[in-house]
């Protein structure tokens, strides 16, 4: 087992090169050069020579790509090119409030969708199976911008059960209050398409042979679903999960701008307009980090959940 | 034990004493609590470092500068702020001597180790340093150029690495506490705007060097307001500031409808009123348009796409108008505008096809559509290059360029552009002719591109649309290597000069983004600038000016755009301005008139 991990994290060093030539590479190239933005409404072509030497933009390629990696190695990513805030502190605050939102709902998700998912399994071919998959696939189809906006206008605005926008002080205040409305149309978006998937895992192992023995040993439906079935059917739902974990890290773009939470997406979407490449360099970073590891917890978790999955 | 706590009470009583004996004049109420939105994010307050508008909003309700605008008037007129009056003014406009009002003093910091700070004639002189201090990289900077030494003072800067403040400049001296002398190169008459700009507002040397390179987010001023909260990107809150000096109200109304209501509400008040200001950041206008509905905020910045229902046939909606919601509507100080590089090898230059060339597709786009498609209504078309509510608009001028594709293609016709069997025209010699014009991805730039493209169209000219994101196209404009773009200016001062030396040849380059270089054209633009903003001979020079780059065809002029505000029924004395910002300091609140 260790010798597997020690292996798989060194197989993340040329992965994490990578992807750092590609993000340099994709920033130099469609980023712009944020020097003329910063240098302000009437600028000479003198000002603008002098913040590029203070952003180091003005160094050949490969002595930034160097200090990029240096960076990396450090974890230290300076400031931002914009507002000069540290790219930790940025990272340290804004993760919060997209965690607030991104983690009860991946929770809840994964939870009512495994349920459903073995609910509507049990009663394939049935009316309400179909029921479901048709509501499924006709939730699948409007996109994530629609919810936002009428859920807005109606629970928010009309009913007025939740604040239209806003972001508090206190983490009860902000679970409770402003971001019950962005996790319920989080909910929405995200069963669908999950119970759909969970839903072939589940079938996939409810005409098994071992499942047709339980029952012949007499066991109870509902043992035979929630233990026998969902163990096995729980490493794809597991894989699934697992690529789902480094989104935390990115939060959830349009959630947060309209519902003006301070999280990362807002922040990534704010550091692409400024061409903000220190903060861009940070976040890229951290989730590429982050889905390495979790691959890594995934695989792990598996022979946990499995033992007769090796590890090699 | 004793000794430390009687201590501590006299040292309280002390401090008690002492700040009954400041007597502080504001009477700003923390019930009255404000809320606004911002539609971009904030990126700081260190008044040299920034350079967006919602930074100066706040900025300009912290920091003193020497001058501001008029809460009423219009044309926007300046009045003293930390002066004790307008600036003496001499040698051609070359000298301003300012003073500065005595018993100004900064909100308390630990920067000052306890000390109460008084605002000098030192901190305006520190102030304007920094801007041509390189490790700044002050958006501002070129505003101060014109101040004699400051630029050797930089350049001294860059060769040894380090921005000496405590090197006297000839062009910036505080002859006395309270006496500011600014001595220019050049004759300016509007130098006098720039101290009115909320970057200039002083800040103080202990605080900057105590913060260092985090002074974005340590802002220290004498000014009605302090930062009390700041979550970057989504929340500001602002509390009067106890120790500020406070200012009565008084201003004369103007000829705008409404303006003595205003008066009436106001005269007399002890200002400022509101107590707190806090700021959301609402980038998406249905989360802001939907918040101001539940009375979530007081004053909402109506955008395009909400015109339509919140204000048709620009009247509040009967909903709204039934809760108490007012409008009020200004005419912004900005232009937009579409260019061609006049130093281009095809559509450049100053040959009578290539000028025809130019007018014939400006004439072929139809500005009436870009209002109504791209607007919706909420702007006007623009005449002359200097917008309402700017000293040198003309509102008689008419423009040599309308829409009038049957004109231009005969203007083609006429100039050997022949249309091919495809229905394109080519150049006179035969090349096939295509008009390369560049915008950012952005939805409103797709938009205008498609307008574009039926447009010359319609004159049979083929477009090529280059997509960039925007500071691509800045630095290809600086280099005088983007054909085309449509862009915009928004007045930093209420005066035409801001919009003329757009097309000042010396400035391409740097914000003259046409590149247009014409002799005639410079020479009669550098007289104007020796004359007083109020003589009758600049504004007919001005004239002369815009109908000679018309002619040359350089620019088509698009629009100014309208300023919508929402105003709900608690806000008393709202009126918005088009420069100052800040106007949070100049209204109040009536808590009772709240919506329940």
């Amino acid at each position: 087992m260790t010798a597997y991990i020690v292996r798989r994290i060194w197989q993340m060093i040329p992965t994490m090169l990578g992807v750092v030539v590609l993000v340099f590479i994709l920033f130099n190239w469609v980023g712009g050069d944020p020097a003329y933005v910063l240098a302000g409404k009437i600028s000479s072509a003198e000002q603008i020579a002098n913040i590029r030497r203070q952003l180091g933009v003005d160094q050949p390629y490969y002595v930034q790509l160097w200090i990029f990696i240096k960076q990396v190695l450090t974890g230290n990513f300076g400031a931002s090119w914009s507002t000069n805030e540290a790219v930790s502190h940025i990272l340290a605050t804004r993760l919060g409030p997209s965690l607030t939102v991104l983690v009860p709902l991946l929770i809840l998700s994964t939870l009512i969708s495994i349920g459903l998912a073995l609910a509507v399994a049990y009663v394939r071919a049935s009316l309400t199976d179909r029921l479901v998959m048709i509501s499924c696939t006709v939730g699948l189809s409007i996109s994530i911008l629609v919810y936002i906006i009428v859920f807005q206008y109606v629970f928010a605005y009309k009913l007025g059960w939740f604040p239209v926008q806003g972001w508090g002080d206190s983490f009860w205040q902000n679970l409770v209050v402003y971001a019950s409305l962005p996790i319920i149309i989080g909910l929405v978006v995200s069963i669908a398409p999950d119970l759909r998937l969970f839903r072939t895992f589940v079938l996939d192992e409810i005409n098994q042979d071992y499942v047709r023995t339980a029952r012949a040993k007499g066991l109870s439906e509902n043992r035979i679903m929630w233990v026998h079935v969902l163990r096995n059917a729980s490493i794809p739902i597991i894989t699934h999960v697992m690529a789902q974990l480094p989104g935390l890290l990115i939060g959830a773009f349009l959630i947060e701008r309209f519902f003006s939470i301070p999280g990362i997406g807002r922040e990534v979407i704010l550091a692409v307009e400024r061409s903000d490449f220190p903060v861009i360099k940070a976040i890229t970073v951290y989730v590429a980090v982050a889905t390495m590891v979790f691959n890594l917890l995934a695989d792990l978790m598996y022979k946990a959940v499995d033992p007769r999955v090796q590890l090699k | 034990m004793f000794h430390r706590s009687a201590a501590r009470l006299i040292a309280t009583a002390a401090i008690a004493a002492g700040a009954a004996a400041y007597g502080p004049a504001w009477s700003a109420d923390p019930d009255k609590v404000l809320h606004l939105e911002f539609y971009v994010a904030e990126t700081g307050f260190d008044p040299a470092k920034v350079q967006d508008y919602y930074s100066f909003v706040v900025n300009e309700g912290i920091f003193d500068s020497l001058l501001t605008y008029d809460y009423l008037a219009r044309p926007a007129k300046l009045v003293p702020r930390a002066a004790e009056a307008l600036p003496t003014v001499s040698d051609q406009a070359r000298t301003y001597v300012f003073k500065v009002r005595k018993g100004i003093y900064f909100a308390d910091d630990p920067a000052f180790k306890g000390r109460r700070r008084e605002l000098t004639a030192e901190d305006f002189v520190y102030s304007i340093k920094r801007f041509k201090d390189p490790a700044n990289h002050a958006p501002y900077e070129s505003f101060v150029d014109g101040v004699a030494g400051l630029d050797e003072l930089k350049k001294e800067a860059e060769k040894t690495g380090k921005f000496n403040y405590d090197r006297k400049v000839d062009g910036l001296q505080a002859l006395d506490r309270y006496t500011l002398q600014i001595k220019l190169k050049e004759t300016d008459y509007t130098f006098a705007y720039v101290m009115g700009l909320p970057n200039f507002g002083a800040v103080a040397r202990e605080v900057i060097e105590a913060y260092g390179d985090d002074s974005n987010a340590h802002p220290v001023g004498s000014g009605p307001y302090l930062l009390r909260e700041w979550v970057r990107s989504n929340k500001i809150v602002l509390e009067a500031n106890p120790g500020y000096r406070g200012f009565v109200w008084d201003f004369q109304p103007g000829a705008d409808s409404g303006d003595r209501e205003i008066v009436a509400a106001m005269k007399g008040k002890k200002m400022p009123q509101i107590g707190r200001v806090e700021i959301s950041v609402i980038e998406e206008q249905q989360a802001a348009w939907l918040a101001f509905q539940n009375g979530e905020l007081d004053v909402l910045h109506l955008r395009e796409q909400f015109a339509p229902i919140a204000i048709p046939r620009d009247k509040v909606n009967p909903q709204l108008a039934a809760a108490g919601v007012r409008l009020n509507r200004i005419t912004d100080p900005d232009l937009n505008y579409t260019y061609f590089n006049a130093t281009d090898p095809d559509f450049g230059g100053f040959a009578k096809e290539k000028i025809a060339l130019r007018r014939a597709i400006f004439m072929s786009f139809d500005n009436a559509e870009y209002l109504r498609v791209i607007r919706k209504g909420q702007a006007m078309e623009a005449q002359y290059p200097i917008p309402p509510g700017v000293v040198g608009y003309d509102a008689t001028y008419r423009t040599s360029i309308p829409y009038d594709p049957e004109l231009a293609n005969k203007l083609l016709d006429y100039f050997g552009y022949k249309r091919g069997g495809d229905g394109y025209r080519t150049w006179p010699d035969g090349r096939p002719l295509a008009w390369r014009y560049s915008s950012t991805p952005s939805s409103r730039d797709r938009e205008i591109d498609e307008l574009w493209q039926k447009s010359v169209e319609r004159i049979g000219i083929r477009i090529q649309i280059d997509k960039n994101k925007f500071p691509e196209e800045l630095k290809q404009e600086r280099a005088c290597q983007l054909l085309s773009r449509t862009a915009s200016w928004i007045a930093d001062y209420p005066d035409g000069d801001d919009f003329m030396q757009l097309l000042y040849g010396p400035n391409s380059r740097q914000n003259n983004n046409a590149c247009f270089q014409l002799a005639e054209w410079d020479r009669i633009y550098e007289r104007t600038k020796t004359l007083s903003p109020d003589s009758v001979e600049r504004n007919q020079l001005y004239r002369q000016l815009w109908r000679m780059a018309e002619v040359n065809g350089v620019w088509k002029l698009h629009d100014t755009r309208y300023r919508n505000m929402l105003v709900q029924p608690q806000v008393i004395g709202y009126k918005k301005h088009p420069i100052l910002l800040a106007e949070y300091m100049y209204y109040d609140l009536d808590n009772s008139r709240r919506r329940k």
